[in-house]
């Protein structure tokens, strides 16, 4: 038998332990919660399963290639979707951005109204918007613009503020020792260190937003989705595989595109 | 015993690492190697544990063949020999203990390792090899709020809680400033004496192998061009080790300091 | 190159951009430009009235919404809660599933090359399909319910989260890994003691927040007939209840932002 001496425990305060044990009980509880509520009927899913299986994944993969000139005609506009309002998202994020940054307003005050602001426009899902432009301006693609430019903008203009409080501060100090204005020190010191930045958000946020506006027609906001909730309801599968071909086509390229752009940018 | 017989490594790319070396490595020795870096030192060292492999010759420990060697036996030889770097490669994030605790993870189940039930001896072990570097004290405290010269000795503890028969250490004091390196290459010869475990360290610096090497080989392109106790080298023996004259960085200094 | 230096020399002072820049620069706005208007006249072309006038509409359509109707929280309580479980039974399987799917799409772990492309392109394939049509096909497989929306988020969210956490794992310093190879440690030992410790406040992180995307997505999925508090929102919309609905969407607009900050403040406290 080899004699071996132990360490000394290691010493952990009394706070600590009494959180740690908090921690585990709270996500327990949370856990137990979950799956008690969680009510799945089993035996009808894998029924279904079974029945419809073999009427939907195989078609999926035998795309509808005569709708081929209408899913195109769609995508396009799902597309035009997301330019038009990521574009429009890229410009109203700017004035918000600032006010959200702490090292330009000055303003303890207007920074947390710009940050509240901000992020109470991101905590609507997009769909949402587009739910309530739908009702305001009608069934058609201009509410997915909309939908598109306000929630995008919430994000971008949080990557925006960002940006802004990460600049170099002395290049303005250095500006206003030479006598220059607040607009002159904007243009001549704070645009230039954001400028890439910029950019390469808001072409990030066009990516997110092609995925974003392909899902719009399913509450009537134009583009792919509104073929997508037919060929649902028609059981249409087939053409549903060549939608979804489109959209991985389509998101695709545009990631790589834009994933190009923003590396020479940047 | 490590024996080299007749070993060659040639890379993938082409390079050839180590050419026709024929070494022989007494239990017991700690031996230095020197060499300008690219010189092979790395490779040779590195061949001994198979993180790489030579593909000419055969390289015998403990009169085993073991480049025929595979994952079973590989692991079995690697917790028979214990390894230290140049840059500590400590997991920063992690305790001291748990750290030093990982070089018995050959001699640990899976399982047992992952579930962290290591044996009360393996801790017990771990706590007794810090002690001998002197650093036990830091024992719950991150990787990575040590300085440079304790996670070096942090990384012996994980080598000597292995139990080894035998210490490679690549370049262990590279990273380190002059009092420090001192201090590393003595904690590493007092465990060689204490322990008669074989050691076989890389060293760029003359005057630290000379300092604390019982024999040096000296390396050029691949090949051995010295081999010797420390009693024959002189000053000429390094120049044409290196094939240049010796300068200032060819010496760590402060011997005097620590 | 003669066309710069003319210019040059016509305007003798040089300008503070390069000609081609500043041409290059002029033409893009231009490009970007046309194509906005296009974009706009093109998704306003079935809209009745045009712009201006649904904009003048819009005040008074929005007005319908107002006030709230407040009442039918205690109602609508429960699809609420099934929307926060869905969302956390999904997060859980795609953390659990992406373990295994994050290492074998990480180049510095997984040697293998084959393994490694095969992953990492049914990742990508995967991430460009958006949640709500991956509802619309499993509740065409699995008929109404939460199960399909559990899937769909399940599917998508493995997307996200084997990517961010591959990329983390590829960024690890590999140097301990070889210092636990080299005393003797198996794979698994070497990936658990080298590499979790190093990727386990990222994992965290991005957990978290997949799972706050999550949250969002799960409110929605109910739109296309996957269970959840949308279910409910869609028949108050068909409904033209819209007092309802924004009571619907106000509940929603707070259980996100209460969720968020929690998640937020977990985040800050992990790194």
């Amino acid at each position: 038998m080899e004699s071996y001496t132990l360490p000394p425990k290691p010493e952990k305060s009394l706070f600590k332990k009494i959180k740690a044990i908090l921690i585990t009980v709270i996500i327990a509880a949370i856990y137990v919660w979950t799956f008690l509520g969680i009510d799945i009927d089993w035996a009808r899913a894998i029924d279904r399963i079974a029945n419809n299986f073999a009427r939907v994944i195989p078609n999926l993969f035998r795309p509808d290639w005569s709708a081929t000139a209408e899913v195109s005609l769609s995508i396009l506009e799902t597309v035009l979707i997301a330019f038009a309002g990521s574009l429009m998202a890229a410009i109203l994020a700017i004035p918000l951005g600032f006010l959200a940054a702490h090292n330009m307003t000055g303003s303890r005050i207007l920074t947390t109204i710009g940050k509240w602001i901000l992020s109470a426009v991101r905590a609507f899902p997009d769909i949402i918007l587009a739910i309530l432009f739908v009702v305001a301006v009608g069934p058609n693609a201009f509410a997915g613009v909309l939908a598109i430019a306000i929630g995008s903008t919430g994000m971008l203009g949080k990557l925006y503020s960002e940006v802004i409080e990460s600049i170099d501060m002395k290049v303005v100090e250095a500006m206003e020792a030479n006598g220059a204005n607040k607009i002159q020190i904007l243009f001549y010191a704070v645009i230039p260190q954001i400028i890439p930045e910029f950019l390469s958000y808001a072409i990030y946020r066009f990516e997110v937003d092609i995925r974003a506006s392909s899902i719009l027609g399913i509450v009537g906001a134009g583009g792919i989705g509104t073929m997508i909730i037919f060929a649902a309801n028609n059981r249409n599968w087939n053409e549903m595989g060549l939608i979804l071909l489109a959209i991985i086509i389509v998101v695709t390229i545009i990631d790589f595109v834009s994933a190009r752009i923003r590396r020479k940018i940047v | 015993m490590i024996q080299f017989k007749d070993v060659g490594l040639v890379y993938p790319n082409g390079t050839e690492g180590l050419k026709n070396i024929n070494v022989t490595i007494n239990d017991g020795e700690f031996v230095v190697i020197v060499g300008l870096s690219g010189a092979g030192k790395s490779t040779f060292i590195r061949s001994i544990n198979r993180l790489v492999t030579p593909t000419k010759g055969s390289l015998l420990v403990d009169d085993e063949d073991i480049l025929s060697y595979r994952s079973r036996e590989l692991r079995k030889l690697r917790t028979k020999v214990g390894m230290i770097f140049q840059n500590y490669n400590l997991v920063k994030r992690t305790n001291v203990l748990k750290n030093v605790l990982a070089g018995r993870l050959g001699h640990t189940g899976t399982l047992r390792s992952i579930l962290n039930f290591y044996k009360k001896e393996d801790i017990g072990l771990a706590y007794e090899s810090l002690q001998r570097v002197n650093i036990a004290e830091k024992i719950y405290n991150r990787a990575d709020e040590l300085s440079g010269g304790q996670q070096q000795r942090v990384s012996i503890a994980r080598v000597l809680t292995q139990k080894p028969g035998y210490i490679l250490a690549d370049e262990p004091v590279a990273s380190l400033d002059p009092p420090t390196s001192h201090q590393v290459m003595s904690y590493l010869k007092k465990i060689n004496k204490e322990d008669n475990i074989t050691t076989i360290v890389n060293l760029h610096f003359i005057d630290m192998a000379m300092e604390y090497a019982d024999r040096i080989i000296g390396m050029r392109a691949g090949e051995v061009v010295f081999d010797g106790p420390v009693s024959e080298v002189t000053e000429k023996t390094f120049e044409e080790i290196y094939g240049r004259s010796i300068r200032e960085d060819d010496l760590r200094g402060g011997a005097d300091e620590s | 190159m003669t066309n710069q230096s003319k210019d040059v020399i016509k305007s003798k002072t040089p300008s503070l951009f390069p000609a081609k820049t500043k041409a290059q620069v002029t033409l893009i706005f231009f490009v970007v430009l046309g194509f906005y208007l296009f974009s706009m006249f093109w998704t306003q072309r079935d809209m009745v009235g045009g712009f201006s006038n649904s904009l003048s509409n819009m005040f008074t359509v929005i007005g319908k919404f107002f006030p709230p109707n407040l009442s039918v929280i205690p109602a609508v309580w429960g699809p609420m809660a099934q929307t926060i479980q869905m969302a956390i039974v999904a997060t859980t399987f795609a953390t659990i599933f992406t373990v295994p799917l994050a290492i074998m799409s990480a180049q510095n772990i997984t040697t293998f090359k084959p393994l490694y492309y095969a992953t990492r392109t049914l990742m990508n394939i995967l991430r460009t399909i958006p949640d709500l049509v991956l509802a619309v096909i499993f509740v065409g497989l699995f008929g109404i319910g939460i199960l399909p929306g559990i899937l769909a988020l399940f599917i998508f969210s493995l997307g996200i989260l084997a990517k961010l956490i591959s990329e983390t794992i590829e960024s690890v310093d590999m140097n301990p890994l070889e210092a636990m190879r080299a005393s003797g440690g198996n794979v698994f030992q070497v990936i658990f003691f080298g590499l979790v410790p190093q990727v386990l406040p990222q994992f965290t992180s991005f957990v978290l927040y997949v799972f706050e995307i999550n949250i969002r997505a799960s409110v929605v999925l109910g739109l296309v007939g996957a269970g959840g508090i949308g279910l409910i929102l869609d028949q108050q919309l068909g409904f033209y209840n819209y007092p309802n609905a924004m009571a619907i969407i106000i509940l929603i607009f707070v259980v996100v932002i209460v969720i968020e900050y929690i998640s937020n403040k977990l985040r800050e406290a992990l790194i």
